[in-house]
Parts: structure tokens; sequence; C-alpha cells
């Protein structure tokens, strides 16, 4: 009977979209590096673990006001809390493994036993417990506990618990952790002379050194004069004893040279690796970028001609030699090859609107990396160069969203040069976009003032524009040279040609975004 | 029937198929100079019959090619140092001929202009700003698209005014363009400078018989317009 409760409440929640979808934005919050929005939880809570932290450590010799303490011991904690029993919860799900175990039962016609699929739930549950994240996150809420005031050690926790949310903390330990043989080998051979020296130290001047007593008095001064510290509490007496500190001295010498140079090789191996990686998490923190694979004279004139500021780019280039020249001119690259599944699919796919840009000179490239990217998702946009009408057909199979033919391009204003003079400038200025004159468009979402006017109010000429159409967002159709009569509504986005100073500074004349 | 302009093309490959192709069908009395066997045969076989085969780096082989001042040179040698020199040459020996080149890179761009072109085209150029234009300006490549396409309904056009015109002294503020449905872009005014104004330039503009206006509409107001701009002559 409890049994089938259970089950039968297993497949309410894994049929209730309203569930699924808050325990998502949880997880997301939570444990989703691609989540745009994690970023201000993180933040969020180093804030509140360093504010608990400072008022932990004042209160040791300062007395605070009750409210500071209430704030420590009942938000704080309660959110601590909150968030412990949040990643407990998110960790797995109980619902999805008895629905499945219920399913594969029915399918192969096998009693049901609710029990087993919770078991292995549970199982799973006490794993994330005794993980040593879970475990600090429960050891950070203890200092809130007041009649114990031995429980306020604990606040380093707290500190410990900023490694969830700072990155480059965790970077650090990642980088060492590629050393761990050199390290762990030195940390035994650390152990081996300190014992050593210890014991000898404490043989030869247990009796004639009033400050050696014990044999924890000798390691504790074999380990401070090994790491050349040297406060100097303790100090040999007998000729042999300092026979031994010289002996430790050198080898303490040796000992940290060695540490030094295998952190600092560590470093220096993963340092491109660490940059790249740094370079793809900003990225992924922002709601929308672009992916232009391949640095070449294509990138670099769409690089250099437009005001590439306004976006966030990564290029991924596969030629060490190009991304040598991509760093030197100033650009974010990485070396990597566009081509391969695992370089795309680390970037935020599913949250970011993502446009990529193939533009490497080789046309069976670009289809590939097209290929890859729609693979991923096809939610990311793709405009691909292409050198012909026939790699164009082939483009659009793979699924290019817009083609760019350049040789087409070159050829169109070289026919244009040749075969009608005088429309080439303006054909030239539609095109690249000089300052002598280009095409804009204004959107009345951004530049609300415009909103409500009747076309013939606007005084275009005086702006030094010449008014072209508008598209109308109400039909999603464009409208050339419409009728002075015509009102602009709240979405409309007209279509203007002048100088780029008049464009903008009309722009500045109607800004305003309208939030009806 | 030829239009009667000549145009050279330097330099065949297989990018230069379409424009030759397109000069052909617009008339244009063309002659294909190369300077290999290959680019001679796959010129020929692409079915030119105007090839000539000669040393380019030697003026005396260009300067027996007969160019004359209105002639159209279009430089398009696939290796960029050449082209650079060969647009030398051809400035160097025809000092009024249109020179149109086409370059791979903005330092090849500023050398061909530096060598005397008078026009130079940017392969990468044109489309680096159509990748910015389909990111930041959706209606306007749409709207370029549909000038730019073969079977377009909106088009870019020449219109000179004829002979007793009644466009003729008119100032363009004072000519409602609207009305025929067309807007006018800008023009080239033959007694300032010879050069394209556009009409968003903040110049006060007299329209004058010989000018030509550059004017964007479809094209069945287009034709009408220059209908009835030739109409009006043959009335007076």
């Amino acid at each position: 009977m409890f049994a089938r409760l259970i089950t039968k409440f297993a497949f309410y929640l894994n049929s209730s979209g309203r569930y699924k979808n808050t325990k998502k934005t949880f997880h997301n919050f939570l444990n989703n590096p691609d989540f745009i929005y994690k970023k201000y939880f993180d933040s969020f809570m180093i804030v509140l673990i360093l504010v608990s932290v400072i008022i932990l450590v004042y209160e040791v010799e300062h007395p605070i006001p009750k409210w500071v303490d209430d704030f420590d011991v009942y938000l704080v904690t309660s959110i601590f809390s909150l968030e412990y029993i949040l990643r407990f919860w998110v960790y797995n799900d109980f619902h999805i493994a008895i629905v499945r175990e219920y399913e594969e039962a029915h399918f192969l016609d096998k009693p049901f036993s609710v029990w087993k699929p919770i078991k292995i739930v549970l199982k799973g549950k006490l794993r994330y417990l005794t993980s040593p994240s879970a475990i600090v996150d429960l050891l950070a809420i203890l200092p809130a506990y007041r009649p114990l005031r031995i429980l306020r050690i604990f606040v380093l926790f707290r500190v410990f618990k900023l490694l969830r949310y700072t990155k480059s903390i965790h970077q650090f330990l990642e980088v060492l952790a590629t050393k761990r043989f050199e390290l762990v080998t030195l940390l035994f051979l650390l152990f081996f002379i300190v014992s050593t020296a210890g014991i000898a130290i404490y043989v030869f001047e247990e009796r004639t050194n009033p400050n050696i007593n014990s044999i924890f008095d000798a390691l504790y001064w074999a380990l401070v004069t090994i790491s050349s510290v040297g406060y100097g509490d303790i100090s040999p007496m007998t000729p042999a004893g300092r026979v031994v500190s010289m002996l430790i001295i050198i080898s303490g010498i040796a000992m940290i040279s060695f540490v030094t140079s295998v952190i600092v090789s560590a470093f220096s191996e993963k340092l491109d690796e660490l940059k790249e990686h740094r370079i793809v998490e900003e990225i992924n923190k922002k709601e929308e970028f672009i992916i232009i694979c391949g640095y070449g004279q294509m990138t670099r004139m769409f690089l250099k001609s437009n005001t590439i500021e306004d976006y966030e780019y990564v290029i991924i280039e596969k030629d060490t030699k190009q991304v040598e020249i991509g760093i030197k001119e100033g650009y974010r690259v990485i070396q990597e090859d566009a081509s391969r599944y695992d370089v795309i699919s680390k970037f935020n796919v599913n949250y970011a609107r993502i446009t990529l840009l193939a533009l490497t000179g080789n046309d069976v490239n670009n289809i590939y990396i097209t290929l890859n990217a729609k693979s991923i998702s096809r939610n990311i946009k793709v405009i691909a160069r292409a050198s012909d009408h026939h790699m164009e057909k082939k483009c659009k199979l793979a699924g290019v969203d817009h083609v760019v033919l350049p040789n087409m391009a070159a050829n169109r204003m070289l026919l244009f040069a040749i075969t009608q003079p005088a429309m080439y400038k303006a054909m030239y200025s539609m095109l690249v976009g000089q300052t002598l004159a280009q095409l804009d468009e204004i959107s009345t979402i951004e530049h609300s003032k415009l909103v409500g006017k009747r076309i013939e109010e606007i005084d275009f000429k005086a702006h030094k524009l010449l008014f072209i159409g508008f598209q109308c967002g109400r039909r999603n159709e464009f409208i050339f040279n419409p009728p002075a009569q015509i009102d602009i509504r709240k979405g409309d986005i007209l279509l203007v040609m002048g100088r780029r100073v008049s464009i903008n500074y009309f722009k500045q004349l109607n800004a305003g975004v309208s939030y009806d | 029937m030829t239009n009667n302009q000549r145009a050279f093309l330097f330099g065949y490959g297989k990018r230069s198929l379409v424009i030759a192709e397109e000069l052909q069908i617009r008339n244009f009395l063309l002659t294909i100079v190369v300077d290999t066997d290959e680019s001679y045969t796959l010129a020929k076989s692409d079915g030119f019959l105007d090839v000539v085969k000669i040393n380019m780096t030697d003026d005396d082989e260009l300067e027996q090619l007969s160019i004359e001042e209105d002639d159209h040179l279009v430089c398009i040698m696939e290796d960029s140092h050449f082209n650079v020199f060969l647009t030398l040459s051809l400035r160097a020996l025809f000092p009024k001929s249109k020179i149109i080149a086409l370059s791979d890179s903005v330092h090849t761009t500023q050398k061909l202009k530096m060598a005397g072109a008078n026009r130079v085209i940017d392969l990468y150029q044109v489309s680096a700003n159509r990748i910015y234009n389909i990111l930041n300006k959706p209606l306007a490549t749409k709207f370029i698209d549909n000038i730019l396409s073969p079977n377009n309904e909106l088009s870019l056009r020449e219109i000179v005014i004829p002979k007793k015109s009644y466009l003729d002294n008119i100032k363009v503020d004072d000519f409602d363009f609207g009305k025929h449905g067309i807007i006018l872009v800008g023009m080239i005014d033959r007694r300032l400078s010879n050069q394209f104004l556009f009409i968003t330039s903040g110049l006060e503009h007299q329209l004058n018989v010989g000018d030509t206006m550059v004017c964007i509409g479809y094209n069945d107001d287009l034709d009408r317009f220059e209908e009835s701009i030739h109409q009006h002559v043959e009335e007076e």
C-alpha cells in the first residue's frame, strides 16, 4: 500500500512540469556553471561568507550589537542551511529512478519493488553527504551554535566554502594536482628528513638542551629549520647538534627550490590552457556572443572594419602561427579545432545566443564546422564563407543560416565599377558602410520618442537623413517609401541613409526605451 | 550590338569567368590578357575569342595592346605583388585610362591605390561588412539583398536628365520625388565636380541637363518616372 503510494507520487512528480522546472532552476543556480545568472548567486554567497567571517572574527575580542549577532545566527545560517538542503535535494531524483524501475519492470514483465531504486538514490545522497564539499558546507553552519564556543573554530570552513564560488583557487588546486606525483614524493622526502633530523637532535641534545624536552620539540625544531623560518626559540647547543643543523639547512634549501620549480613548471605548462579556459569561461557568462572560426584575411577585415568592441567574441584557430599573430594583434584567440565536438560544446550552447562565423579559407572545413555546431545545438546561428554558388547550396544543406560569397561580392562591385560608375559610390556606401553615407536601422523600442509620430512630423531632411522605408512591427512587412501620413508604432524599425554622425545624433535625440 | 566600350581583363582564373561573362552580356568589347599558357587555354576553353598572351612585365608588349583613354583596365591577377606592379605599369603607360583592381588585403588595397588604380575592390571588405550587417542590421541587409538580387522588385538606377527636361534648373528640395514613388539617393553634377554627391551631404543641389541622378524605387515606378521625363521632352 505504502509502496504503491510512493510510486503514484513519483509518477505525479515525473509528469509535473512545474516541479521539474523548479528543480532545474535550483540546479542551475547551484551547480550549472553555464547558467548566466549563477554568477549573481555566487557573488551573493561570497559576500555573505565574507560578512559572516568578519562578524565571527570581530566578535572574538569585541562585543557586537544584538542585531548583528541575530543576522549571523538566523539569516546567514538559515541561508547556508537552505543551500545545504537544496544541494542535497537536487543531487539526484527519487521519482526518476522509481519511474524508470517501474517501466523497466513492466516492460520485462518482472516484479517491481519500489525499495530498490530508493536504495540506489539514497546511496547517491549518502555519497553526496560524505563528499568533501558537502562536509565543508555542513561544518560551515556549525559556528552559529553559540552555547559551544569551540564550534566557532569552524569559521575556517566558511573560508573553505569560498572555494565553491571562486574559480581561481579551484584552478590553482587543479594545477597542483597535475604534479601530484612530484609533490607527494617531496612530501615523503620532507617527512623522512624532518623525522631523521628530529630523532638525531633528540638523541644528541635531550639532556643538554633545556629547550628540547620531548621528541615533539625535536621534530618542531627540525621542521622550523628545514623550512628556513628559524624562530630561534630552540637552537642546537652541542657540536653534533650543529652538524645536524647544517645538514638540515642545506637539504632545506634544496627542498624549497625543488618545490618552487615543480609549482612554477606546473603553471607554465598549464598557462595557455588556463588562459583559454578563462576566455571560454568569461564568454560563457554573456547572454550573446560570437565564435569566429579561422583567423585569416576575412576575419581580420571583419574585426577591423567594424566596431568589434560592441561584441563579445572569441576566435578559434588551429594554426599555431596564426594564433600567435592574432594574440599579438590584440584579439581573443584560442588554439583549438572548431570542427571538434568537444571544442564547440564547451560553450554555453543552452543558455546563450551564439552566432558562429565559419570564415576559414577552406569550404570543406567551413561545412564541417557548421555541421559540428548544428549537431550540438540547432540554436547556434551560423554564417559561413563559401567560394562559389555550388558551395552555397551545400552550405545551405548543412544548415548555414547565411552564406557569404567574397568572390561574388567582389565581382559584383567590379561590375558596378565598370558598367555603372555613377552608382558605384552609392552601392559601395550601402555595402561597406562608409562614413560618407550608410544604411542604418532605427528601432522604435530603443528610440521610443519616435513612437506615435507621423512620418511627415519627423524632419529627416533637417537631420541630413534620407528616409527609405520602415518595417511594420505588427505585420512584419517592409514598406518602401511609405505615405507621409502613416503613424510610427512601437516595434516598427525605420530604415534611413546618411552619414554616421547624422544617424548617431538622430538616434541620440530620440533615445529612450519604452517599457509598456 | 556593342556599347562601344572596351574592357581589358588582365589575368584569367576561376573567379574571372563571371566578370568576363557579365561584361560580354553588357556588350563590352572584351580583351582578355594573360601571361601563362594555362590561363590562355582556360580562357579559350571558356569560349572567349579575344585572348592575348603577353609578357606583362614588358612595357612594349603592353603598349602594343592599343589601349585608349576611355578603356577600362581590370587587374585581377592572382598574385597580389604582380597585380600592384601591373597597375603601376598600366598607369605609367596609360595615364588617362580607368584602372580597376582587385585586392585581397588592406595593405594591398593601399598599395594598389598608390600605384594609380582608380577603383580598388577589396575581396573581403564587402563580405566582412555583410557579416556585420547580418548581425546588426538585418533589415538593411534584406533591403540591399533585394536591390542586388537578379529578380529584384526594388532597384538602384542611374537616370540622366535629358535636354529640355522639366527637371532642368530645379532645386532638388523643390521637386517631390516621393510623388513618383522613388527616392533620390544622390547625383553626379556635371557642372560642379563630376563627382557623385549624396543627397544627405547637406549641400543644396540644383538639377541640370546632363546630370545623372541615382534613384531607388520599384522597377515600375522607375520606368514610369524615366518615361515621364522623356515624354515631357517630346511634348515640348
